[in-house]
């Protein structure tokens, strides 16, 4: 829920996760997918989460959004333990997760439909419209998402997660399946949205790609090898937000930020590779 | 972001060339195909009829005769000379409005059911013992318990159609509710969708068209079964006239029948078939 005026703690301890483990029942007994997860983040911070697959990336992203539960520890939101999903996060999941048997308009409209009760029609119709220019996609509302292309696809869920006027986003690989050139796009389409709302949006990317977690992020976080996994380092992006794809590959700080995160997820907690069979 | 926009108005392109004169041309051409194929099946089917006949001396009658009579039956379809007496019309409308009133009370109490099997794990345990005890039995079975609790032999064919509907629908009602994706249920749990919502939203379109595979198979063995209901319940309908003719000694008009009951029963089935494209999303 909004705060009007937001004490210090809830600003630069915004959401924080403490002492999280996750494990999960599987036939072969308990499997641990995260342990020990320490983070802090502020409000209006932007915070990618890389590591390698299976690194528990994803999961850890599912129990900030509240749609699993840490086995251990806590997470704290604006000074609420979370336990469940809520409208104060709007979540981009991994594989678009539109409904394939409603129209574009009408998968924002149910989402907006949910969260807003109080508003009247027209005004939930006027939010999802807003939120369809804003994505360009007004001309393609009376699509069905099997009519649309991937790019389209993601930027469909990117509006319904702000369409819903979160104050924490929540995107799980959300371009991972995208070709350069639109995930270039979108990365710019992203950034834009984000400026319209004015910087107040605590925003977390969960990715498996530097450039990106790089150019989006205040800061990186970089998960050790999973299962198990946990935080092996923050990395801090020291270059102003807007920034400019073109510029910012040029700059000191990037090569110096990318030279740290390849040293890293190739080294340091690079997979271990199989012995030759 | 601009680029993509543009790019991407040009998709619905492609869904054109469904239309274009090469396709219409492969498709009449696929349909001359298939077509040539059932007329050969057909005449394979009367060769072999025609010969049964010849070996049996005339104790099955040969397709001509038996064609005769068929012409005579549809073309005057709705007569009615009293009980023992009716156009063949008026058997297969009574028949199929039996199967109708069975199949739609047996739907309204299967698919409900099945949506509590498949969506409940509790309801799972409960029903599916008894829904695999239940469904191998002869539906006909059921008929000297109609008889006893409706008194009338109408309604105790309706009662074994509406058990008849049960089995299919519910089964694929409970499989099409519990396959529900995970990626389906995160977004109505990340964005608070109501009960109401979940269900109208998510649940009831995702299961449609296992529902309607479910119905569509209900009603082909409803018609199955009313035959053979209505030769045991007697009074009218296409199972009675069967046997009718039969102690008329008329396997003209039993094979006339036949014939008829093959072609409703794949109106129905392609009517369904219809019915479950229209709501298929994929």
């Amino acid at each position: 829920m909004k705060t009007k005026t937001p004490s210090p703690i809830q600003t630069t301890q915004y959401l924080q996760v403490r002492d999280v483990k996750i494990s999960f029942d599987t036939p072969k007994g308990q499997f641990t997918a995260v342990r020990n997860i320490n983070l802090t983040i502020g409000r209006g911070e932007i915070v990618s989460i890389i590591g390698h697959s299976g690194c528990g990336k994803s999961t850890l992203l599912n129990a900030i959004g509240g749609l699993v539960k840490p086995t251990a520890g806590e997470i704290v939101l604006g000074g609420v333990v979370v336990d469940a999903p809520g409208p104060d996060r709007g979540i981009v999941f991994q594989n678009y997760s539109l409904l394939p048997w409603l129209t574009v308009y009408q998968n924002i409209y149910e989402a907006v439909d949910s969260v807003l009760k109080n508003k009247s029609k027209a005004e939930k119709a006027a939010q999802v419209e807003s939120f369809l220019q804003k994505v360009n996609l007004w001309g393609h509302r009376e699509k069905k998402p099997s009519q649309l292309s991937g790019g389209m696809k993601q930027r469909v869920a990117i509006a319904r997660a702000f369409a819903i006027h979160p104050e924490v986003l929540l995107l799980d690989e959300p371009f991972g399946a995208l070709d350069a050139l639109t995930k270039a796009s979108l990365h710019e389409e992203l950034v834009n949205l984000l400026q319209l709302d004015n910087q107040t949006d605590t925003v977390i990317i969960v990715t498996h790609d530097i450039e990106e977690a790089i150019f989006l992020a205040d800061r990186v976080v970089v998960m050790t090898n999973g299962p198990e996994a946990t935080v092996g380092e923050i990395v801090e992006v020291p270059i102003p937000r807007p920034r400019d794809k073109r510029e910012i590959v040029q700059l000191k700080e990037y090569v110096e930020v990318r030279d740290r995160l390849l040293y890293l997820l190739m080294d340091a907690f690079a997979v271990p590779r199989r012995p030759a069979a | 972001m601009k680029d993509e926009a543009v790019i991407s108005e040009s998709w619905p392109r492609t869904t054109l060339r469904r239309f274009t004169a090469g396709a219409i041309r492969q498709a009449v051409a696929g349909f001359i195909n298939s077509a040539a194929w059932t007329l050969a099946g057909f005449s394979l089917l009367l060769i072999v009829w025609g010969a049964f006949s010849g070996i049996s001396q005339g104790a099955l009658p040969g397709p001509l005769a038996t064609l005769k009579v068929l012409w005579q039956l549809v073309s005057h379809p709705f007569y009615d000379n009293g009980p023992n007496d009716k156009g063949v019309g008026i058997q297969l409308l009574s028949s199929i409005g039996r199967v109708f009133i069975g199949f739609g009370l047996g739907s309204l109490v299967a698919i409900p059911a099945g949506v509590l099997t498949g969506a409940s794990e509790t309801c799972k345990k409960l029903f599916y013992p008894l829904v695999q005890l239940l469904r191998p039995v002869s539906p006909l079975a059921w008929f000297p318990l109609g008889l006893a609790v409706f008194k009338h032999a109408g309604e105790a064919t309706i009662f074994v159609i509406f058990i008849t509907s049960l089995w299919p629908t519910l089964i694929n009602t409970a499989f099409g509710v519990a396959s529900v994706p995970d990626d389906h249920r995160n977004v109505a749990r990340a964005f608070g969708f109501s009960r109401k919502k979940y269900l109208t939203k998510i649940l009831i379109p995702f299961s449609l068209p296992y529902i309607l595979t479910g119905l569509r198979l209900s009603i082909g063995v409803a018609w199955l079964v009313i035959v053979a209901g209505e030769m045991l319940s007697g009074g009218i309908g296409i199972g009675f006239f069967v046997w009718d003719s039969w102690n008329a000694l008329s396997l003209e008009r039993v094979m006339s029948a036949i014939l008829l009951i093959g072609g409703v029963g794949l109106l129905l089935d392609r009517g369904f078939d219809l019915i479950a494209r229209k709501f298929s999303y994929a």
